[in-house]
């Protein structure tokens, strides 16, 4: 059962779930460019958490997303909507097409995360602190059901932890021995406003999930191959009774070096041209084909910076 | 209740109690029911539930805010979640998940408030809410209850679980006169006139329109014969009755053991305003934090007794026939 503990993923695959990451970045640009609105930063960050949760670690049927044995994936941090909308466009949920109809009147794709218009997803959000309760109250729910495999995902950010529910939910958890919930930090070190140790210190962090009765696996979170290894131990050697948190350490803007560890672009509009500049870097930095902003002719609103100065 | 003319506190016939058997009650019809709590059951009595369901209690803690978002999830999972806690918790504390959480997504989630209206346990201003109604109105989708007396508030817990999407419901701690039977029913959107008058329109809900009543039974020995009308469902609100009954009368009081800003007498002055403005005097706590103190004390300190309902009705009769 247990294949490749501390091993690598086949060549192959590693390349599947690299072409994945890079889309979802890609994707995530195009969204929030031309929707004048989004968090590039906390898309990027999560790029290579979301490919391999969604296509290798979870049982999931998009043509029929309430499929009751599907394990579960909320995210917290709902703010980073762009990359995980990027992932289930990816996936099969909805057309790819659809990302244009992101923060929209009428779209299926809400600024901050909707379930009531976005098939697959599991939970509402956008304030933060909130998606950890809401996977625990999951989890006690499958526990009532008969079928005991489907789990349940969470991803969470890192300045979010500074929220106090999360802590209410954390200590919830381990008291109901919720081993089936597997949550995901991004810790990709950077908030809306500033650095996570300038704001508001989380450290030592892994120490603070373990007092809570966590697992704790620790993890550099943009390798493919060491996310994998710790959803493969998450799912086959540690559920004996505890949560078990994955604390995934990445780059905030992951794949744009002016994006990275920036939090101007925590929330930020690229205009086109800063749009297509990004994605031709995000093609050289990944390996792939030279391919700029698909709409640069497209008439688009002027570069907008919802951080204030 | 004798000598008081606010409703008593004591036993045997709180409201809570009747809460607690309606909870055992309907656990026994809904499988999939589940009753939450955050350290309070055995004040907010869904120690019963506990009691006779412990496989579907799940205790969270002091730990309010978890308590609305495991709610939320355990619904997403096809249950049916009874978040309880003190009613400032949920419109307070935990609001933020109360609206996102589980109201937003329009969540099949049950939420009784304990503890509302004039501080029934000398607890004070921290641990009674009176601002319950007007924070759980403003969100869209969210369904809105205060009961008249032990039957109203079974049949709106009845309603309130066969009705998809999120109901907020208040449980006081005070017991109050029947004024329904047994086979009273709860329908939203539907008030009831429990007396029928032509002088002028008492508006009650929750332990009010008992109030109401002895308000209208002493305007009679002045020649007054005023309507009263029970508005268990605060949202929706029965705007058909409270248009028709003001219309007809030209004149009204709201009574709401509960602040009057954003609450009943909002409610129906807001419907008022629109489409049949009337004089309207407001009954219910004003703009200012309550105090502990004994509860009839305290009916008397923020003029909710029945005289002063009764007063009121005078004033609103004097506007509307142009003699204050």
């Amino acid at each position: 059962m247990i294949e490749r503990i501390g091993g690598r993923l086949p060549d192959a695959e590693r390349d599947r779930l690299a072409a994945i990451a890079y889309r979802i970045r890609r994707l995530s640009v195009e969204m929030i460019t031309w929707g004048q609105w989004g968090h590039i930063g906390g898309s990027f960050s999560m790029a290579e958490i979301l490919a391999v949760l969604y296509f290798r670690h979870m049982s999931v049927r998009p043509e029929d997303p309430a499929w009751e044995g599907r394990d579960r994936l909320i995210l917290s941090k709902a703010h980073g909507s762009p990359g995980l909308y990027a992932a289930m466009a990816l996936r099969g949920y909805f057309p790819e097409s659809e990302i244009y109809s992101y923060c929209e009147l009428g779209g299926i794709l809400e600024g901050h995360t909707d379930m009531t218009r976005t098939p697959g997803l599991e939970a509402s959000g956008g304030p933060l602190g909130m998606g950890l309760s809401v996977a625990v109250g999951r989890a006690l729910g499958l526990r009532y059901k008969a079928d005991p495999r489907a789990r349940v995902f969470c991803i969470l950010g890192d300045g979010e932890c500074n929220e106090g529910n999360v802590w209410e939910a954390a200590m919830a958890a381990a008291h109901y021995q919720l081993d089936d919930l597997i949550a995901v930090v991004d810790y990709n070190k950077v908030m809306a406003k500033g650095f996570v140790h300038d704001q508001m210190a989380i450290e030592p962090f892994a120490d603070k999930w373990r007092a809570f009765g966590w697992e704790v696996l620790e993890v550099d979170g943009h390798d493919l191959d060491a996310l994998d290894d710790a959803f493969h131990r998450a799912r086959w050697i540690l559920p004996h009774g505890r949560p078990i948190v994955v604390i995934a350490h990445t780059v905030k803007g992951m794949g744009v070096e002016a994006a990275e560890f920036n939090s101007k672009w925590h929330t930020h509009a690229p205009d086109g041209a800063t749009a297509d500049r990004m994605l031709r870097e995000l093609a050289r930095r990944y390996g792939f084909p030279d391919e700029g902003y698909s709409r640069l002719d497209d008439p688009v609103a002027k570069e907008t910076f919802y951080g204030g100065e | 209740m004798a000598g008081s003319d606010a409703p008593a506190a004591g036993r045997p016939k709180e409201m809570r109690d009747a809460f607690a058997a309606a909870l055992v009650e309907l656990g026994q019809e809904l499988p999939r029911m589940i009753v939450l709590d955050a350290d309070l059951h055995t004040s907010s009595k869904t120690s019963a539930f506990k009691a006779a369901f412990p496989d579907r209690f799940i205790q969270v803690g002091i730990a309010e805010q978890d308590l609305f978002g495991i709610a939320a999830g355990l619904a997403l999972e096809g249950f049916q979640p009874v978040p309880s806690t003190f009613a400032v918790f949920a419109a307070r504390r935990a609001l933020d998940q109360v609206a996102i959480s589980i109201c937003y997504p329009g969540l099949d989630v049950t939420i009784p408030g304990s503890y509302v209206g004039l501080p029934t346990s000398r607890a004070g201003a921290s641990h009674n809410c009176i601002e319950d109604i007007a924070v759980m109105r403003a969100l869209p989708g969210m369904r809105v209850a205060d009961a008249g007396d032990n039957a109203d508030l079974r049949a709106i817990m009845r309603t309130a679980m066969a009705t998809p999407g999120p109901v907020y419901f208040r449980v006081t701690r005070l017991t109050v006169p029947d004024l329904f039977g047994p086979a009273h029913t709860f329908t939203w959107g539907r008030g009831e006139v429990v007396i029928e008058g032509a002088d002028v329109t008492l508006f009650g809900t929750g332990v009010m329109t008992s109030l109401c009543v002895r308000a209208a039974e002493t305007l009679v020995a002045d020649g007054i014969r005023a309507e009263v009308v029970h508005l268990g469902s605060i949202k929706p609100l029965d705007t058909d009755l409270v248009v028709a009954s003001a219309s007809r009368t030209g004149c009204a009081v709201t009574a709401e053991n509960a602040s009057i800003l954003g609450g009943l007498g909002a409610a129906v002055t807001e419907v008022l305003a629109e489409q049949a403005p009337v004089p309207v005097q407001r009954i219910g706590v004003r703009d200012r934090w309550v105090d502990s103190g004994g509860i009839d004390d305290l009916f008397t300190h923020h003029g909710m007794q029945p005289s002063d309902i009764a007063a009121a009705a005078r004033r609103a009769m004097a506007h509307r026939d142009g003699t204050r």
